[in-house]
C-alpha cells in the first residue's frame, strides 16, 4: 500500500448542466490533517460525497487506502468514518443508544461494540451524559456525538464535513482539539470548511477550492506565499464606493481592489506606503474613511488575490 | 443481522410515541366498540333473537297469504312482529327504529296471487337504513318463493287434469295441497347443494361457531383493516425524520446495501402492525367472542399477509411523505378511501353490485372478506387462500413502487 490514505484522480460530478466539482485531483498522505477550504458552494461537500461513495463521479476515480471508490466501494468504505455537516442522529435515542445503533451498523458486536462505545464516550467527553436523550443536548454536544459515531469501528481516515458549523466557541475548541487528538493518535483526517482559521490552525496540507476547482493546494506556507509579501487592507467609507475605489486602483502598490456588503479590500505591496495616498485620493474625491484594518497575508487573502472574492461569499 | 438492528432501533423510537399506542390501540378498540354497538341496535342479548324485527300486517284473509307467512316465519335474518293492526303505527315504527321494516298484505293479495296476476305488497323501509334494506331483500325473496310455489302447484294441477288423474271438482283441493308441498319443500328442498370448506364442520358435522348475530363481527375486522393504516403514521414519520436529519444519508456511508436498508425498516413496520393485530384479534377472541381462533391456521395466515400488505403500504408512504405532516396526510387519506370503500365501515353485502365491484379492488375488501370468512361464516385455511394471496400481491406491489420512489435524501 503506497503512501497516500487518500488518492483523487480527476473526479467530476455534474448535475445535468450544472458542475459541481470539475477534475479535482489531489492526495492525502496517511497520519496527516488535509483540509478542503472553500466557500459555501465551491464543491467541497460533493467531493467528500464521491469520496463516501454517496455520489458516483461522472469522472474521474479516487483510492481509499487503496480502494477504489467507483470499483470497490464496500472495501474504500469500511476504512472511513463520515462525519456529516448535518447532526445525523436519532433525537429520541440517547447518546449511548445512537452510538450503540451506530456501532451494530458498522458491524460491531457484544463486548467489542460496548468498549468502543465507552472509548469513544469519554473521548467527546460525554460520559457523564450517555443516557440523555440527544434531542435535550445542545448544538456542541450534538455534534461531538456526531463525530463519535463516525469513530467506533475505528476507521483509518474520517472525513469531517465541516464539523463546526453553527456552535458555540467553547465547543469548537473542543473539536478542533479533538482532531488534533485523533490526528495525533495516527488518523488522517479530511476536514472540509469555508473558516480560514480552522485550516491554517489543523492542517498539514490545504487545497483551496473554488467553483468545483481546486484553485490553490499546498503547506500554508506555501499558499500565503503566493500572494508574496503582500498586505490585506479592509477600509470602510461613508459614501458610494464605485469613484473612490477606481482612483486606487490606480495607487502605485495596490494590485486588487474589492468591495462586499460596504467593505473594500485592497491587496497591497506595503500598506505602510499606500496607506497615505490612499486617504489623499479619498480626500481629493470627498469620501470620508471611516475604518482601516491591516491584515498579514494569510488564506483569505490568497483567496482574494486568486478569485477577486472573499472567502466569506 | 443489521437489518433487524435497524428494525429494532425504529421500533424502539415507535414505542416511544406516545401517538403510537393512540393509533395503533386505544383508537381501533374504540371504533370497534362504537361501530359494534352502531350495528347492533336491533341486537339484543344472548336469550334474545338476534333476527330484524319486521312489522307485518295481514289485511288478506286467504290461504296464500297465510303461506308467505310460513315463509317469512322460515327466514333466519327477519322475524314477524303481528302486533300493530294499524298502518300509521307501522310507519311510525319503522321511522323510530322499533323495526328494520314492515309489510303489509293488502285484501286480495291471495285471490289474485292464485289467478297468476301479480299483487305488489307493501313494504315500508327507511332507505337510509342497511337493516331496513336487509330485511327487504329477505322479504322479496320469500315473495320469490311463494311464487315459484304458486306455479308449481298450478302446473301440477294442470298436469293432472289433462291426465285425469283428478276430476274438475277435486281441482281446489289438489291446488292448495300442491301448494303446500310446494311450501314446505322451499323449507326443506330435495336436493342441496352442499358447499363444503375446511374448518367449516367439524369431525361430528355440526356446525362450528360462527358470529352472524354478533354485532362486532364486523367492526372487529373492519377496524382492525383501518387501523392498521393509520397505525403506520408514527413509522412513517420515523422514516421522513432519517431522511431529514441525514441518518438515511449516513447508514449508506456504512457497508449496508440500500436494500437492506428498506428492509430493515419494512421490517419494524411488519412487526408494527403484526403485533398490533394479533392484540386485536385477542381482543376480538377473548371480550368480544369472536371465534377468531377457531381457525388458528387461517387466521395466522390471513394476519401475516395483512401485515405485509399494511407495512408495504407504509414503506410507501415514508417514501412519498417529504415532511412529518405529510406522512400523516399520507397515512390518513389511504385509510379512509381504502377502508370505506373496501367495506370497513359498512358491510359491503349492504351495497350496491356496482359498489361491491369497485370495493374488491381494494386490499381491505379482502382482508374484511377473509377475516369475515373465519369469524362470521366458519370457513377455514381453504376459503382465506385466495384473500391471502390477493394481499400479499398488493404488498408487493406496494414494496416495488416504494423501492423505485424511495429517496435516501
Amino acid at each position: 500500500m503506497g503512501e497516500y490514505a487518500v488518492e483523487v484522480h480527476d473526479l467530476h460530478k455534474d448535475f445535468g448542466e450544472v458542475y459541481a466539482v470539475k477534475g479535482v485531483s489531489f492526495n492525502v498522505q496517511r497520519g496527516e490533517i488535509f483540509s478542503l477550504l472553500g466557500p459555501n458552494g465551491a464543491g467541497k461537500s460533493t467531493t467528500i460525497s464521491m469520496l463516501a461513495c454517496l455520489q458516483r463521479p461522472s469522472q474521474g476515480d479516487a483510492l481509499v487506502m487503496g480502494h477504489s471508490v467507483t470499483a470497490v466501494p464496500q472495501q474504500a468504505k469500511a476504512a472511513l468514518g463520515i462525519v456529516p455537516q448535518e447532526i445525523a442522529l436519532y433525537d429520541d435515542l440517547s447518546a449511548r443508544e445512537n452510538l450503540d445503533f451506530w456501532g451494530k451498523m458498522y458491524g460491531l458486536r457484544g463486548a467489542a461494540l460496548q468498549k468502543q462505545v465507552d472509548d469513544v464516550l469519554e473521548l467527546i467527553g460525554l460520559t457523564d451524559r450517555q443516557k440523555g436523550r440527544i434531542g435535550k443536548f445542545s448544538g456542541g454536544m450534538k455534534r461531538r456525538v456526531n463525530i463519535g459515531a463516525a469513530l467506533l469501528h475505528k476507521p483509518d481516515i474520517i472525513i469531517m464535513d465541516e464539523p463546526t458549523v453553527g456552535i458555540d466557541p467553547q465547543s469548537r475548541r473542543h473539536i478542533l482539539d479533538g482532531v488534533k487528538a485523533l490526528n495525533q493518535q495516527g488518523m488522517t483526517v479530511l476536514y472540509t470548511t469555508h473558516y480560514m482559521e480552522e485550516a491554517q490552525e489543523l492542517s498539514d496540507h490545504i487545497a483551496i477550492m473554488d467553483q468545483g476547482e481546486i484553485i490553490a493546494l499546498g503547506t500554508h506556507g506555501e499558499l500565503v506565499r503566493i500572494v508574496g509579501e503582500q498586505d490585506r487592507i479592509d477600509l470602510r467609507i461613508n459614501a458610494p464606493s464605485e469613484l473612490v475605489m477606481a482612483h486606487w486602483q490606480e495607487v502605485p502598490g495596490v494590485s486588487q481592489v474589492t468591495a462586499d456588503d460596504g467593505l473594500i479590500s485592497l491587496l497591497a505591496d506595503d500598506s505602510n506606503v499606500v496607506l497615505p495616498r490612499l486617504f489623499e485620493v479619498a480626500t481629493a474625491v470627498n469620501v470620508r474613511i471611516t475604518s482601516v484594518e491591516i491584515q498579514e497575508p494569510n488564506l483569505e487573502t490568497v483567496f482574494l488575490h486568486l478569485t477577486g472574492r472573499a472567502l466569506r461569499d | 443481522m443489521r437489518v433487524v438492528d435497524l428494525a429494532i432501533k425504529d421500533l424502539r423510537q415507535i414505542l416511544r410515541e406516545r401517538q403510537s399506542a393512540f393509533f395503533l390501540l386505544i383508537m381501533p378498540v374504540v371504533f370497534t366498540l362504537l361501530f359494534g354497538f352502531a350495528f347492533g341496535g336491533f341486537g339484543g342479548g344472548d336469550d334474545e333473537d338476534p333476527r330484524l324485527p319486521v312489522g307485518f300486517l295481514n289485511q288478506d284473509a286467504g290461504t296464500v297469504s297465510e303461506d308467505l307467512v310460513t315463509l317469512l316465519a322460515q327466514s333466519d335474518v327477519i322475524r314477524l312482529v303481528t302486533d300493530t293492526m294499524d298502518v300509521a303505527d307501522l310507519e311510525t315504527q319503522v321511522k323510530d327504529g322499533v323495526t328494520a321494516a314492515a309489510v303489509i298484505v293488502p285484501a286480495g293479495y291471495g285471490q289474485h296471487m292464485t289467478a297468476g296476476e301479480l299483487v305488489p305488497l307493501t313494504v315500508i323501509v327507511d332507505s337510509g337504513n342497511a337493516s331496513g334494506i336487509t330485511a327487504q331483500e329477505e322479504v322479496t325473496a320469500a315473495v320469490t318463493r311463494l311464487l315459484s310455489a304458486l306455479q308449481t302447484a298450478q302446473v301440477g294441477m294442470e298436469t293432472a287434469v289433462s291426465q285425469n288423474v283428478i276430476s274438475e271438482s277435486d281441482k281446489p283441493a289438489y291446488f292448495e295441497t300442491t301448494l303446500a308441498r310446494a311450501i314446505t319443500a322451499w323449507a326443506a328442498p330435495p336436493i342441496q347443494v352442499a358447499v363444503s370448506q375446511s374448518g367449516a364442520v367439524d369431525e361430528s358435522g355440526t356446525e362450528t361457531a360462527v358470529s352472524s348475530d354478533n354485532a362486532f363481527a364486523h367492526s372487529s375486522p373492519g377496524m382492525m383493516a383501518q387501523f392498521a393504516i393509520a397505525g403506520l403514521i408514527t413509522a412513517a414519520q420515523i422514516l421522513v425524520l432519517e431522511r431529514k436529519s441525514g441518518s438515511l444519508r449516513r447508514l449508506l456511508t456504512t457497508d449496508m446495501s440500500r436494500g437492506s436498508i428498506l428492509l430493515g425498516h419494512y421490517l419494524a413496520m411488519f412487526v408494527t402492525i403484526l403485533a398490533q393485530l394479533f392484540i386485536l384479534i385477542l381482543f376480538g377472541q377473548l371480550f368480544l367472542k369472536l371465534p377468531y381462533f377457531q381457525e388458528p391456521a387461517a387466521t395466522l395466515l390471513l394476519t401475516v399477509a395483512s401485515a405485509l400488505f399494511a407495512a408495504s403500504l407504509g414503506l410507501l408512504i415514508g417514501a412519498l411523505a417529504q415532511s412529518e405532516e405529510q406522512a400523516i396526510i399520507f397515512s390518513l387519506v389511504p385509510m379512509f378511501v381504502l377502508a370505506g370503500l373496501g367495506g370497513a365501515w359498512v358491510p359491503l353485502e349492504f351495497t350496491p353490485e356496482g359498489f361491491q365491484r369497485i370495493a374488491f379492488f381494494t386490499p381491505i375488501a379482502w382482508m374484511m372478506d377473509g377475516f369475515k370468512d373465519i369469524i362470521v361464516r366458519g370457513l377455514g385455511l381453504e376459503a382465506v387462500l385466495l384473500a391471502t394471496a390477493v394481499l400479499i400481491i398488493y404488498a408487493i406491489i406496494f414494496w416495488g413502487l416504494a423501492a423505485w420512489r424511495f429517496r435516501f435524501e
